[in-house]
């Protein structure tokens, strides 16, 4: 229900400390060229990776917990009668049907609601990288007056339970904004996403100092050094900042419910969580509707992120991400 | 608090504060410093903030300390100053008592939780070379799937004549998990531990990749072995990650709403799920007292700052 | 970087957050006044906004109503919509309220929220209609009055009500050696035996299943129906104190006890209609529910059981109210829709589409036709005559809410004697209805 949805965090600075410490003259050499970035971990890599059978089956076993729900969700959401029974989480022909999902495309129109949550997804992510960027990179590699500020302000945005502000934020957003029944107004409250600028931040400091000093000597201006220099090295972190940016509204229920009466505005998971609370209780088999629902839901967020997976853990710039 | 230091290795961090110092009397000639643009970088998102949320949460602590709820455009009423009325009706509030108890059981169990598997996986999938990319997808799918839809499952298969307890048979719980005061809260903690544990894994992942892996080849000279790897280099090495992580962890705990709003059909059974978010929910928003649901909100606003600072003193506290 | 320095960064953000809460304090007030514009309102004529329920048969009855009117009237059309609402229809109702965007009328208004709408001055007295109180008293007849807010206006049209019947299930029965033709459900104690034999037979779970979710609305299909069949039609509250602390209430409050303790009813929440769904040979629901029971229970229902056998049995209406909202410009056309929706016509449409009553007081004899071709509706019918509401108080949905925690507390889950948590919840009852 949080609007701030949590983004990975790069743990290393390794990437400030090093060229700092070094002769200023020698920094524009070291800095790495995108694509290359330099690797500590080097050839070691290699040694580190010897897996004790014990830490394979731990891993094996917490996939098991991990996913295993997950198949129970889709089982669950074929069967023409619920069953409980131990047996009831393998497939059995005899209680194999399509119907829960058919009766969903019944009463939900799936390509509008997967097209506004397209619009309300992309526009979210738009706003997030344009100004998560521009402030990460203000923040990790900028000296000016108010810098505490807004990093202060940063971890207290994050800390606001979101209910607090519903109501008040509701009545600006619709009484004196106007933008109910709008997508700006679905986007606006989670266009700054400060988990986003955090993770920019982090990737930003990674970056050496020098290297933009160095810019700034040459007369490049802070934008064209953004642009040019900044973001090119850290596509990775955009990538995953934009996943896990995704999560968010595309999850995302309370606030699009209450900024969207009109039911061709509504998002997919508005749209399905009512099914589920409504609709699937008169349905013949209540549970195989709910679960059909939660498939219908997950598929999009999962198929994404497998599609995205490669991208999404090469998130360290600090180790060769060519392979 | 300070999260820039919980993503800087101690040693690193020193070091470039150093340099920074030193450099920065001879630099810091502009009023609005060296790179005055900044400003400007951080004025969208600023504006931003304060456009979109400062002023409703300026709006909800006046709210806190009146008597107040909504009304229609144009609607004219009394609004009394009430002080800390609300706030000592908050506090002395044996449910509102109830939820934070409820939080505090439920962080007792879900940061511990959350910290070790997540470290302890994060390291195996560190290390493992084969089926690599299906375990990372397993561990992350719960995160990227919205609560919406996992609890469903969730409830089928914990209900009474679910498949956990069939499995359990005799040694299932009576009453069942999510009905049984005892049981509802630490499963909730676990669903969460479950759903969340994906992206602290991420955190950790990246963290792992910092330790110089010349510090694992001279402790398997000296004849170390794993167990001791790990709690002498490894969990040392990802302390800052953990900070992170524990700070992340209760900030997501704190804001508890979702789940005993899906899961245990509105914080039950008697009140043993229910959460300080939920009861803003069920008191502002259900039944218009927006006034008493403010104060419980900065109240736990206050509170999680305050465990932050307590937990940035124990986790993180050899770093300053 | 010290976490002093940072703290106190984000003490001086609250600080500013406080700063703006003063600004918000000006800026949060009244922007016009509309106080004036009131009467000229009411009769203004034009294009309205109406939201109706998005139960499947509703919205059929809603789309043919619009269109009848739609036809008639194309200088002044309605555009209609079905409630966007989860479980959380008031919410989305309240929060339309404070931003101004409500529509003209809601016909899915529960009477629970209506004191609180109105305490928000979200809504239009309909006695401001110059035949808006003759209208109601001559449609609905006395039962109106229990509609009327503290203030003696009426801020609600009671439309249809969907009195609380038991219904039970006759194969179930059957299965149990029980005769389905004539149910031992007489009585309470009767109907306690009845749950016995059925779960002891083994034919079912559980005898009956009345959601046990903490929402504050349950109470209303387990406590209310028997409680009211208890005490001939007594509210939860009246004259502003709590009645159900007394043995009446105590009565129920037992009887239901006894059936979570002997695992005759599940503590837990059922995803779905338990009854539809052959778990539970019993339930208590309104008409409404007839529709989803086609097909998949062979169903007989009684009026609800009292202490002793009764020849009028009273019960809960659960009824849905048509409100008129403030934020509405064309009223005069807002009313004329309200009083053609509920017209001798329109409310034979909504019996026949979805069973459901309209709250007439001539209902039998206005539609005898489809009664003597419907006679399983007919008992709603007779039955919809004594039926009791919730009481109209300002703190209605938290009154509900301490009931429901107490309940919740005590019989379902057994951590408090019936006693002290009816006790506790009727002391907080009576300071709650003092409130203004």
């Amino acid at each position: 229900m949080s609007i701030f949805n949590k983004a990975p965090l790069r743990n290393d600075d390794d990437g400030a400390r090093r060229p700092r410490a070094s002769a200023p003259e020698g920094a524009a050499s070291e800095a790495p060229t995108p694509g290359s970035v330099p690797s500590r971990k080097g050839s070691s890599v290699a040694k580190r990776k010897n897996l004790g059978v014990g830490s394979f089956v731990l891993l094996a076993l917490g996939a098991f917990v991990f996913l295993f729900p997950f198949y129970y969700m889709f089982i669950g959401s074929l069967q023409t009668s619920p069953d409980t029974s131990v047996g009831g989480a393998f497939p059995s022909p005899a209680n194999i049907t399509g119907e829960n999902y058919s009766n969903i495309n019944n009463s939900i129109d799936l390509l509008k609601g997967l097209a506004n949550s397209g619009i309300f997804t992309g526009g979210v992510i738009f706003f997030t990288v344009v100004f998560g960027l521009l402030v990460g990179y203000a923040l990790a590699q900028m000296q000016f007056r108010g810098k505490g500020f807004v990093f202060g302000m940063m971890l207290l945005v994050q800390m606001i339970p979101f209910q607090l502000l519903l109501i008040p934020l509701y009545v600006m957003i619709v009484r004196d904004y106007g933008l109910s029944d709008s997508y700006l107004g679905m986007i606006l409250p989670f266009a700054i996403n400060s988990t986003a600028v955090f993770v920019f931040r982090q990737y930003f400091m990674q970056l050496p100092s020098t290297l933009f000093e160095a810019a700034r000597i040459d007369g490049a201006s802070e934008l064209r050094i953004l642009w040019q220099i900044a973001i090119p090295l850290v596509r990775p972190a955009i990538v995953t900042a934009i996943l896990l940016t995704f999560i968010g509204p595309w999850n995302e229920f309370l606030w699009p419910f209450l900024v969207t009466k009109d039911q061709a505005m509504e998002p997919l998971a508005v749209s399905l969580a009512n099914y589920i609370s409504n609709i699937a209780a008169t349905a013949s088999n209540p549970f195989g509707a709910i679960l059909a629902g939660a498939c219908v839901l997950a598929a999009p967020a999962v198929a994404l992120f497998i599609f995205f997976q490669r991208q999404f853990i090469s998130t360290n710039i600090g180790s060769s991400v060519k392979g | 608090m300070s999260l820039r230091s919980a993503g800087v290795p101690a040693t690193g961090d020193s070091a470039g504060r150093a340099v920074d110092q030193r450099q920065a009397p001879r630099k810091r000639k502009n009023f609005l410093g060296r790179q005055p643009l900044g400003l400007l970088f951080s004025a969208p998102y600023v504006i931003f903030v304060l456009a979109v949320l400062a002023y409703p949460l300026g709006y909800a602590v006046y709210i806190s300390f009146h008597q107040f709820y909504f009304t229609a455009p144009g609607v004219q009423v009394d609004r009394p100053f009430v002080g800390l009325d609300n706030y000592i009706s908050v506090l002395s509030d044996p449910e509102v008592q109830r939820s934070f108890a409820n939080i505090g059981v439920f962080l007792i169990i879900n940061v511990p939780l959350t910290v070790g598997l997540s470290l302890v996986l994060a390291n195996a999938l560190n290390r493992v070379t084969r089926l690599k990319t299906f375990f990372r997808v397993s561990y992350y799918v719960p995160y990227v799937t919205a609560s919406v839809a996992v609890v469903g499952v969730w409830l089928f298969l914990f209900q009474q004549n679910g498949l956990v307890n069939s499995i359990l048979g005799p040694l299932a719980p009576n009453p069942s998990w999510l009905t049984n005061s005892w049981l509802a809260m630490p499963t909730v903690a676990l669903y969460v531990t479950w759903k969340q544990l994906g992206f602290f894994i991420l955190l950790y992942l990246a963290a792992l990749q910092n330790i110089p892996d010349e510090l694992y080849e001279s402790a398997s000279v000296d004849g170390g072995n794993k167990w001791v790897q790990f709690w002498n280099i490894t969990v040392p090495g990802v302390r800052s990650a953990s900070v992170l992580v524990t700070l992340l962890a209760t900030i997501t705990g704190a804001n508890l709403f979702t789940e005993p709003y899906l899961l245990t059909g509105g914080g039950g059974p008697d009140g043993a799920s229910t959460s300080p978010v939920f009861l803003m929910y069920q008191k502002g928003i259900l039944q218009g007292n927006p006034d008493v649901a403010a104060a419980l909100g900065v109240v736990l606003v206050i509170g999680v700052l305050l465990i932050a600072l307590i937990q940035k003193r124990l986790v993180g506290g050899k770093e300053d | 970087m010290k976490h002093g320095k940072v703290s106190s960064r984000i003490l001086s953000l609250t600080a500013i957050a406080v700063i703006g809460a003063g600004l918000a304090a000006c800026g949060g007030g009244a922007s016009s006044s509309t106080a004036s514009g009131a009467n000229s309102a009411t009769t203004a004529k034009g294009p309205i906004k109406i939201w109706y329920s998005n139960n499947e048969s509703e919205v059929k009855w809603g789309k043919d109503m619009v269109a009848a009117w739609n036809a008639a009237h194309p200088d002044q059309q309605v555009d209609a919509q079905e409630i966007p609402a989860g479980k959380s229809s008031e919410e989305v109702i309240g929060a339309a309220i404070t931003a101004g965007n409500a529509p003209c009328l809601v016909f899915n208004t529960s009477p629970v929220s209506v004191p609180q709408f109105q305490k928000q001055g979200g809504l239009v007295p309909l006695d401001s209609f110059p035949d808006g109180a003759q209208y109601i008293k001559d449609r609905t007849g006395d039962l109106a009055d229990q509609y009327k807010s503290s203030d003696g206006k009426m801020y609600q049209l009671p439309w249809k009500s969907n009195p609380v019947v038991l219904f039970y299930n006759k194969d179930i029965f059957a299965k149990a050696g029980l005769d389905p033709a004539n149910p031992k459900l007489a009585t309470q104690s009767q109907f306690l035996d009845t749950a016995r034999t059925l779960v002891k037979s083994g034919a079912v779970a559980n005898a009956v299943w009345p959601s046990t979710a903490s929402d504050f609305f349950q109470s209303w299909f387990d406590f209310y129906p028997f409680y009211a069949a208890n005490t001939q039609g007594s509210q939860l509250v009246k004259d502003g104190k709590a009645t159900f602390n007394n043995d009446q209430g105590k009565q129920v409050a037992t009887m239901f006890q006894t059936l979570y303790k002997e695992n005759l009813a599940s503590k837990e929440v059922y995803k779905g209609d338990s009854f539809a769904d052959g778990k539970a040979a019993m339930s208590l629901a309104g008409p409404w529910a007839i529709a989803s029971y086609k097909g998949k229970v062979n169903w007989g229902e009684v009026p609800i059981p009292a202490a002793a056998t009764q020849d009028k049995s009273y019960t809960f209406s659960d009824a849905k109210n048509v409100a008129m909202y403030s934020a509405c410009k064309n009223q005069g056309t807002a009313w004329d829709v309200l009083k053609f929706a509920t017209s001798k016509e329109q409310d034979g449409k909504l019996l026949s589409q979805t069973g459901q009553m309209p709250m007439r007081k001539d209902l039998t004899t206005a539609y005898a036709d489809y009664f003597t071709q419907n006679p399983a509706y007919k008992n709603f019918a007779d039955q919809a005559a004594r039926t009791v509401e919730v009481p109209n108080l300002n703190n209605a949905v938290q009154v509900w809410q301490t009931f429901r925690d107490a309940w919740s507390k005590s019989v379902i889950f057994g951590n408090q004697s019936i006693d002290d948590a009816f006790k506790g919840a009727s002391d907080k009852i009576n300071q709650l209805a003092a409130q203004k």
